[in-house]
């Protein structure tokens, strides 16, 4: 089978995001990459997704639709269902004196101080969700056995009822899966063409309403999901793509599309996932196995930390919920909570078109309401009155007004300086100049707070990474954003801006298993993990079939979700390598919980008893990593890629502040070796980078700007 | 803003207050919080903090004043104001080395119940003092005279360990003896642990955030930053105040009875809002009682600041600046400030009640701004039992939600934790993990919300069931006599239950109060009934698509609909009969305007 | 000289110094004492242990202690770890579930050093008026240690000679009579510096070795003289069944059963076939059981045998564990006294058959806790006091049961009427003997008495003691004694109350306490008429019941006894 990847040559990725669908495709040979921009299609996105397609192959048509070796999607269709109330009627089956589950929810409201606060509406009525008599305790073993007679009332209400879905979550099912198993069946027997999600396949972990959540999610999005993914496919097809479909997962990894119809709930965050792949594969191929990700774009900025080439993964999100921070209890609340691992990533309201305001108290605020595209920041000159970030950038000189979206768009430099001057510098008695690098400061404040999120707060000193900047607004930001965390390197990719897509090109398939245990290491029969262990790893092989032709052999990943007995909170802990599970190698786990405990929370309970919650095994599917193209234009001497000076403000280096003549560099002009130092502006048609007083850059041999701090 | 209003700038160029320094230094403060949260939420141990999120952490400058608070729990918003500084200056400073941390809970020291147990200690940079960081957490079980250390108690010496403050670590070093000391008279040791070693660990991880804001900033820019944090909520505060109609908002309120007598519990606010200021005056609540019922007042405190809080924009920072322009008057010896030895664990009922009272009073002055009556109490339920298995001694804590009140252009939301409270439901799969016990049932109360033109939010029934072992079982709520009420013209929601062996022979049947311990049997079953929201408006008011949205969902029946709301709905074809719709409204308007 | 060989003069000396010692503990601690129950009441012990942990010398008030204490004390250093223990440190301990009794019960323990070398312990154990909880005095119906006040396993109270001011603060947050009580802990730690100081002056005299070698010897004197008592006790097996009247929550008894095996090793006491624990205040630990049976056999020794670890090696206890005579965690404790008094009372009887003369009828054997609290309206002070009151004693083969007395392991004094009443809101009202109570025998059972408490304030009220059913059993045809009685009296309508219970008082409220009288012991037809001529002339008997129970004719106009009629009388049946 690895033979099929060298057949074909071409990988085509496409992302598809709230503006634009982004198509990349890549010459896995060459390494050579052709990108294609194109407006979103929200109403069917599948529109926009073909017409990427044909541009790419349009652009570059070298390229023969049978030599595409495979098409990788990343899609936000399920999250805007989800968003939008568009999910399929589905109903809701739970054990006997629960009905109310999905209603009740976490009995918490998303807002500490809002009277007018709502619960969010759970996504399947109450007249659609039905009890079944049965009860199983906390061990699995059966208290009530399945009432077959009113399972068949029920099956019949929900034939009645007309759904398009069904999902089953019933109490203590993740011990014993047999009541849902039965429940299932029941239906297709009578309703074979419904979609039906049991919990105990879907995420077969404790905590019935997390659970159910996520159940409810995956089959109330099934039917949207696999409709949409047929016509894509319809669509290539006609095109005269033949090749495999696979689908970017919220964890990173791909898919088959298939089992994406059948599974949605692991590809909700398809969409910002790619871009963190795409930094932990650029920084791996790079020797930075340790990077933090920064994507920032026209309304939000994304960070996700990736060590040791993987980016963190977490189990604590919620779809539809405010951007989670410390205890993640309102995020909790204010959306659907799923527990399938999603990147770990935090998104925050500020991007190129976040507003600034001046509040009751006489400080300087900025968003998170954003002019988004429309009417847009003041300088787009389409009706926008409020001063926005890129209003700020185009102040300071960072942006060239009549260089904007490769000039093929002009900005209004005037109407910026004026809105910040009334509603931001006067009030406040600053300069315009002072109050717009203010604006874009306290952007930077939020976005270095996000950093944190996601380095900090899970027990990792920023220092020790290279942040990676990308997406429209990145290159912008980023250095001013690693001077903040105290970063001492970043790297801007080539084409920061369609990056994310590249990174669906370099996506490993992988497939996710997992049983859980509960049980003490000091309670434990070994064999079990052993026969656990080899379970799931036959059904990885089979899973695996799907994608078979699109990757390599199957390799396995396994981790064992460990907490100390009493606690709620696991830690994922790599499996010892010896793969004989004695008590030598239980000992090895333990050590290793332990020291992942004290790095995470400052203590080790050594007395303490650990408990095994859940085995994960990883099937990988390991797809060959394009060549990176070296550029041909080599050289030391930047001057050849200069465009002229011009001044910028800037004031960061606690020293004098003012505004510098910088120099002005044609991003595709810069050969590899090339060597300057800050300020510097490095200008490409999709974005400009700004390089702050203090850094230099090197423009690696793949063209990758690498930016360090002077020592 | 203009540094001069700062007023730190003693020492030149370095304390001018730069708007964009302010605006970092401000969030990389609340961030110091939220880190400790999670690391506390995290590595905790007890259901109550790990999963409901009972607890909070904040940071407090050298002087001892809030400056910046992540909170769960907006009840412990007072809490820690008085408490923090009460107990240094008790402790005296000049006690505390570096790396050490004191533990308190005392609620005649500025504490509230017992269970809420703080634990703080003192920030150094090179052997400077630069603030304190705190974290709260409600401990499930602290002794006493019940299971989880709630229940009807006369004196405060029933309710469990009372902690003045002392060294729970000493440079770093757990103090051992008083660990044990404190370990000693708690039921469930195990999980106790886990949990003060989880607010250790949010201490320090808060610690080491603070020392790395100060080495980036230098003490002096620091100090002069936290001082302008303060100043500013205190000109967000007085700029909101400003906002609410001055005028003088008095109401009253009561608890049904206090537990051990069938007196109900008097209670009384004037609020009087006067240009950038306001005054809460309790004068004319009862006498404290050697009974559940007393508030201390830290609690009554939280609940002035919950309600002023909540009346303000979203995004202010509390903080010094907010709490300063807290005044209130509550004499001591009353249930809004019991004095030493009242009992103080059921205060919780007396000061959620408060807190619907204070929004009641402000209603007409901003009638679109809050919410008719709802759950306002505290549904505490907790139960001991001990694990036949293994001998361990488990104890669980939880507050269960209600109904909410409508608001002015929507229907209080089901099953939600109101005021103060925003603890989670703990799982029915994790507690039945954890302890012998069964969740029978747990559901929304069909046709316990209060009608009205916007609904109240129904109430919700959680059933515990103890199969094999016998247990001990607290009720500590309220509202089993009178439902909340609604409001302008809206009607009152279904009243509490608390009922033992719901549906069993009538022998075996009884209903509880609402302020009781029992010993419980196995086999034996706690039915918990919390009460609907209070509506808004009237009932006949109200559009009938939505009244057949709820009949369609179970929530409210046909006939209830008929009779209350005055909405026919067709048996058949579930669609609402518009003429005998518009007959039922005139008819109930009619007799409702004769009487 | 060799250390091995024995000075009888010095081994004297060196015996009376090292209880000399323990008794100078007991003084200090009584003296600086502040509670009324400590100073006046002596409900104390004080005790020497070597190095190796076994009892040497005891300066004993209170009997109770003789097991309890020497259980505890070694079980708690142990806990701690002697390795943690320096000069100047002393440990606190209470815990029921580490050796100890009742929570009020509370023992403090030093390591005695000579030098850097560590020659014993100096333990002083006080019950203290209040230690928190459920009720004022911490004594009341409790359904687990948890609501009986605060549970201190081995801490280090005192460390370098300095008190931990953490704990110290601590300890005293639980405690509602916070003067009392902190003076009591100082009282306490006084009294382990003076034995400490004595121990250390004995060795300064005598040197390390001697005093060692003589502490050896001391032991195995009094393991000697217990050898030659147990040899004087009948050889057999020995068994009865009684019970307390309820739990307090139920009516149910709770049963109690004894087995004593006597033999050349020792005494061996076995309490199987008792009730189960229960949620209820009937639960002795099992060092209050072994306390009770220590004390019975050393009730039946020479008087002037000296107790120490020599003593006790020869008392086997067998109480099975999860009973309510080795209660298990967390069965709540402090109603264990009623269980381990009425205890004693049961191994008496077992006895009777086969020492007819050396044991005595059924004695009122119930603690009768009396405890009360409030706040003082002047001071505006939390006070808390506890008391435990005298019943009859039991008619013994040669002589009659004395009149309100304390019984069995119990020995504490009644608080003078006027101290009780200038420290506390409250007026005794009667403080007398019940007439009629006593059982009737050849020789009578002793009278119980009664004590009405008024509080002119709110108040909280326990009692905590049994009785209230049956009364002590008379022994070889002798009678019942008179039941409890307790009651509170409320505008002159008395209501009674159960002999487990907390009762708010209203001011002006008073509670009558009537304690149980003794039994008798033999047949009352053969009792001295002129003794029963005495009981009547002293109003200790009525006329009447002196003719239905003793078959003795009294004329009241002449107030002679009428020989005739009584004869009729007693040869009636």
């Amino acid at each position: 089978m690895t033979a099929s990847t060298t057949e074909g040559r071409f990988r085509i990725g496409v992302d598809i995001g709230g503006t634009f669908t982004d198509g990349t495709l890549v010459d896995s040979a060459t390494g050579e990459v052709t990108t294609s921009k194109v407006l979103s299609t929200p109403s069917q996105p599948a529109q926009g997704f073909i017409s990427a397609v044909e541009k790419l192959l349009k652009i570059n048509d070298s390229v023969t639709p049978g030599a595409v070796e495979h098409v990788v999607h990343a899609t936000t269709v399920a999250t805007n269902a989800i968003i939008e109330g568009k999910t399929a009627k589905t109903a809701f089956v739970t054990t006997e004196g629960f009905r109310d589950m999905l209603e009740i929810a976490r009995q918490i409201r998303p807002s500490l101080y809002d009277l007018q606060f709502e619960k969010p509406a759970p996504l399947v009525p109450r007249q659609l969700c039905f009890e079944v008599p049965e009860r199983l305790d906390a061990k699995g073993e059966v208290v009530t056995p399945l009432d077959e007679q009113a399972l068949k009332n029920v099956v019949d209400q929900i034939a009645a009822a007309d759904v398009e879905a069904v999902a089953v979550c019933l109490l203590h099912s993740y011990r014993n899966p047999d009541h849902e198993q039965r429940v299932r069946d029941a239906i297709i027997a009578k309703l074979p063409h419904v979609i039906i999600s049991i919990s105990s396949d879907v995420v077969p972990e404790f905590r019935e309403y997390l659970r159910a959540s996520t159940t409810v999610i995956n089959s109330s999005v099934a039917p949207i999901v696999s409709t949409y993914l047929k016509s894509i496919s319809e669509k290539l097809h006609a095109a005269g793509v033949t090749s495999e479909l696979l689908v970017m997962q919220s964890s990173g990894g791909v898919y088959p599309a298939e089992a994406a119809s059948e599974n949605p709930v692991f590809m909700v965050e398809s969409g910002p996932a790619a871009g963190a792949v795409a930094a932990a594969s650029l920084g791996t191929a790079l020797g930075h196995p340790n990077v933090i990700s920064f994507d920032m774009g026209g309304t939000t900025a994304k960070a996700s930390l990736i060590r040791n080439g993987k980016p963190n993964i977490t189990k604590d999100y919620s779809v539809g919920g405010a951007a989670q921070s410390g205890t993640g209890a309102f995020g909790g609340a204010s959306g659907y909570p799923i527990r399938t691992p999603v990147v770990d990533l935090v998104e925050i309201g500020a991007g190129g078109g976040s507003v600034a305001w001046v509040d009751s108290g006489g400080a300087l605020r900025v968003g998170p309401h954003s002019a988004g595209a429309d009417p847009g920041p003041v300088c787009y000159g389409l009706g926008g009155e409020q001063p926005t970030i890129t209003d700020a950038n185009l102040v300071l000189g960072r942006l060239d007004p009549n260089y904007f979206a490769g000039g093929e768009m002009s900005l209004n430099l005037e109407a910026a300086t004026e809105a910040i001057r009334k509603q931001c510098a006067e009030p406040l008695g600053l300069t315009v100049e002072e109050a717009a690098h203010g604006i874009v400061e306290i952007a930077n404040t939020a976005m270095v707070n996000a950093l944190r999120l996601v380095s900090v707060q899970r027990g990792h000193d920023p220092r020790d990474f290279m942040l990676i900047g990308f997406g429209g607004a990145g290159p912008a930001h980023a250095v001013r954003l690693a001077e903040q965390a105290g970063i001492p390197r970043v790297l801007i990719p080539l084409g920061p801006g369609t990056a994310s897509a590249l990174g669906l090109l370099v996506t490993d398939v992988r497939m996710e298993g997992s049983a859980t245990l509960i049980v003490r290491s000091d309670e434990i029969e070994l064999s079990i993990i052993a026969n656990e262990f080899d379970r799931l790893e036959n059904a990885g092989l089979e899973a695996h079939k799907a994608a078979a032709s699109a990757s390599g052999a199957p390799e396995f990943e396994r981790t064992i979700e460990m907490r100390y007995w009493g606690q709620s909170f696991e830690l994922s802990v790599p499996a010892p390598e010896n793969t004989n599970i004695d008590q030598a190698w239980m000992d090895e786990l333990i050590e290793s919980f332990h020291e992942a405990h004290e790095k995470a929370y400052g203590f080790r309970a050594i007395d303490e008893p650990v408990e095994l919650v859940n085995l994960r095994l990883t099937t990988i599917g390991k797809i060959t990593r394009p060549q990176m193209r070296k550029l041909d234009n080599v050289g030391t001497d930047a001057s050849v890629a200069s465009k002229g000076h011009r001044p910028v403000y800037f004031a960061e280096n606690s020293g004098e502040k003012g505004t510098l003549q910088t120099p002005v560099f044609d991003r595709s002009q810069l050969p590899a070796g090339a060597v300057f130092t800050g300020p510097a502006i490095i200008e490409e048609p999709d974005c400009t980078t700004v390089i702050h007083p203090g850094w230099t850059v090197t423009v690696d041999a793949y063209g990758n700007l690498g930016v360090e701090l002077n020592s | 803003m203009a540094a001069s209003e700062t007023g730190g700038n003693t020492d030149g160029g370095s304390q001018i207050t730069d708007p964009i320094q302010f605006e970092v230094v401000r969030s990389a403060l609340t961030q110091v919080a939220e880190e400790m949260a999670a690391a506390l939420r995290r590595s905790a141990y007890s259901t109550n903090v790990k999963t409901r999120q009972d607890f909070s952490c904040a940071f407090f400058d050298r002087n001892g004043r809030p400056i910046s608070q992540a909170f769960t729990q907006p009840v412990h918003l007072g809490s820690f104001v008085e408490l923090i500084p009460t107990s240094i200056k008790t402790y005296g400073v000049e006690n505390l080395d570096p790396g050490d941390m004191l533990v308190v809970n005392n609620p005649f020291g500025g504490g509230s119940h017992l269970n809420d147990v703080t634990v703080f200690g003192p920030v150094h940079h090179n052997g400077e003092l630069v603030g304190y960081v705190a974290s709260l957490a409600h401990h499930v079980d602290v002794g006493g005279g019940a299971p989880a250390s709630i229940g009807p108690f006369q004196e405060i010496f029933q309710e469990g360990i009372i902690i003045p403050p002392v060294k729970l670590v000493k440079k770093g070093e757990m103090n051992e003896d008083v660990f044990k000391l404190i370990l000693a008279q708690i039921r469930s040791k195990r999980v106790t642990t886990g949990d003060f070693r989880a607010q250790v660990a949010a201490n320090t991880v808060g610690a080491r955030r603070l020392v790395d804001l100060v080495e980036k900033y230098g003490v002096a820019d620091f100090d002069h930053y936290v001082a302008a944090v303060v100043d500013y909520t205190d000109r967000r505060t007085r700029a909101e105040i400003a906002n609410i109609p001055d005028g003088v908002y008095g109401t009253t309120g009561f608890l049904d009875y206090d537990g051990f007598s069938d007196k109900v519990v008097n209670l009384k606010v004037e609020i009087t809002v006067k240009g950038e200021t306001v005054f809460f005056d309790f004068d004319g609540c009862d006498p404290q009682r050697r009974a559940p019922v007393n508030s201390t007042k830290a609690m009554t405190f939280s609940a002035c600041a919950y309600a002023l809080r909540a009346l303000m924009a979203p995004d202010m920072p509390v903080n010094e600046g907010f709490y300063r322009h807290i005044k209130m008057n509550a004499k001591p010896g009353t249930v809004v400030h019991a004095v030493h030895p009242a009992p103080v664990v059921g205060g919780w009922e007396t000061q959620v009640r408060i807190n619907d009272m204070l929004f009641k009073a402000f209603a007409p002055g901003m009638p679109t701004k809050i919410a008719a009556s709802t759950k306002a109490m505290m549904a505490q339920a907790g139960f001991g039992i001990i694990d036949s298995e293994n001998g361990e001694y488990h104890c669980n804590y939880e507050a269960l939600a209600g109904g909410y009140g409508a608001r002015a252009t929507s229907d209080g939301p089901d099953a939600v934790q109101q005021h103060g409270q925003n603890t989670e439901n703990a799982p029915v799969e994790e507690v039945e993990s954890h302890f012998p016990m069964r969740v029978s049932r747990l559901s929304l109360i069909e046709d316990s919300e209060g009608p009205g033109k916007f609904r109240g939010g129904l109430g919700m029934r959680r059933d515990y069931h103890f199969p094999n072992d016998p247990a001990t079982f607290t009720v500590l709520s309220d509202r089993d006599l009178v439902g909340p009420q609604g409001i302008f013209g809206g009607m009152a929601g279904r009243k509490a239950y608390y009922i033992l062996n719901p549906g069993s022979p009538t022998e075996e049947q009884s209903e509880l109060t609402s302020k009781c311990v029992v010993e419980l049997k196995p086999g034996d079953t706690v039915s918990f009934q919390t009460p609907g929201g209070g509506g808004y408006g009237p009932p006949e008011e109200r559009e009938p698509a939505a009244v057949l949205k709820d009949v369609v969902g179970g929530k409210i029946s046909r006939q209830r609909a008929r009779d209350l709301y005055g909405v026919v709905i067709d048996e058949e074809t579930n669609v609402v009969d518009e003429s005998a719709t518009t007959k039922a409204r005139t008819e109930l308007t009619s007799s409702r305007n004769s009487n | 000289m060799t250390t091995s060989a024995v000075d009888p003069i010095k081994f004297e000396v060196i015996r009376n110094a090292l209880t000399q010692a323990a008794e100078e503990m007991a003084i200090a601690l009584r003296r600086s004492a502040y509670s009324t129950n400590v100073k006046t009441r002596q409900d104390f012990s004080c005790a020497f242990f070597d190095k190796d942990l076994r009892s040497v010398a005891q300066a004993f008030t209170q009997p109770v202690h003789l097991g309890s204490f020497v259980r505890h004390v070694p079980i708690a250093v142990k806990r701690y770890g002697p390795e943690n223990l320096g000069p100047g440190d002393m440990i606190l301990s209470n815990d029921p579930y580490g050796g100890g009794v009742h929570l009020n019960d509370i023992s403090l323990i030093g390591p005695v050093y000579y030098g850097d070398r560590l020659v014993g312990y100096t333990a002083c154990l006080a019950h203290h008026v209040d230690v928190g909880g459920g009720a004022p005095a911490s004594v009341g119906a409790f359904r687990e240690v948890f609501q009986e006040g605060i549970i201190i396993p081995p801490i280090k109270f005192v460390n370098k000679g300095v008190l931990d001011d953490d704990l110290f603060r601590l300890v005293l947050s639980q405690i509602r009579s916070k003067r009392e009580t902190s003076g009591d802990f100082r009282a306490q730690i006084a009294s382990n510096r003076t034995g400490a100081l004595r121990i250390i002056e004995i060795i300064d005299r005598y040197g390390i070795d001697e005093f060692e070698h003589y502490i050896d010897e001391i032991i195995e004197y009094t393991d000697r003289r217990t050898r030659v008592e147990v040899a004087k006790l009948p050889k057999g097996v020995f068994t009865a069944e009684g019970f307390v009247d309820n739990d307090g929550f139920t009516d149910e008894v709770v049963k109690l059963a004894v087995k004593i095996t006597i033999d050349d090793d020792g005494v061996r006491f076995d309490t199987t076939g008792s009730d189960p624990q229960r949620r209820a205040p009937v639960n002795s630990t099992f060092a209050q059981t072994y306390s009770a049976c220590a004390y019975a056999l050393r009730a039946l020794m020479d008087r002037d045998l000296p107790v120490n670890d020599g003593f006790y090696r020869y008392v086997h206890v067998e109480a099975p564990e999860g009973t309510v005579t080795n209660c298990v965690h967390p069965a709540p404790v402090v109603g264990g006294w009623e269980t381990h008094v009425r205890l004693n009372d049961l191994i008496f009887e077992a006895l009777s058959p086969a020492m007819p003369d050396a044991v005595c009828a059924g004695t009122k054997s119930m603690q009768c806790h009396a405890g009360f609290g409030g706040e003082n309206h002047e001071t505006g002070e939390y006070y808390c006091f506890l008391e435990t009151l005298a019943g009859g004693y039991g008619g013994r083969s040669t002589s009659d049961g004395p009149d309100a007395v304390q019984s069995h392991g119990q020995n504490t004094e009644n608080a003078p009427i006027e101290e009780t009443e200038s420290n506390y809101p409250v007026r005794i009202t009667r403080y007398e003997l019940v007439p009629d109570s006593e059982g009737p025998g050849e020789f009578r059972g002793g009278l119980g008495l009664r004590r009405d408490y008024m509080f002119p304030e709110e108040a909280t009220f326990t009692i905590l003691a049994d009785r209230d059913k049956f009364g002590p059993r008379g022994l070889f045809d002798g009678e019942h004694g008179g039941k409890s009685v307790y009651a509170v009296i409320k505008d002159g309508n008395e209501e009674h109350l159960s002999s487990k219970t907390t009762v708010q008082l209203q001011p002006g409220e008073i509670i009558s306490y009537r304690t149980s009288g003794g039994g008798g012991y033999g047949s009352p037809f053969k009792r001295d008429p002129q003794a029963i001529f005495e009981d009547v002339s002293q109003g200790k008997i009525s006329h009447d019941r002196a003719r239905e129970r003793y078959g003795v004719e009294i004329d009241p106009e002449t107030n002679q006894i009428n020989e005739k009629a009584t004869k009729e009388l007693r040869s009636g049946c």
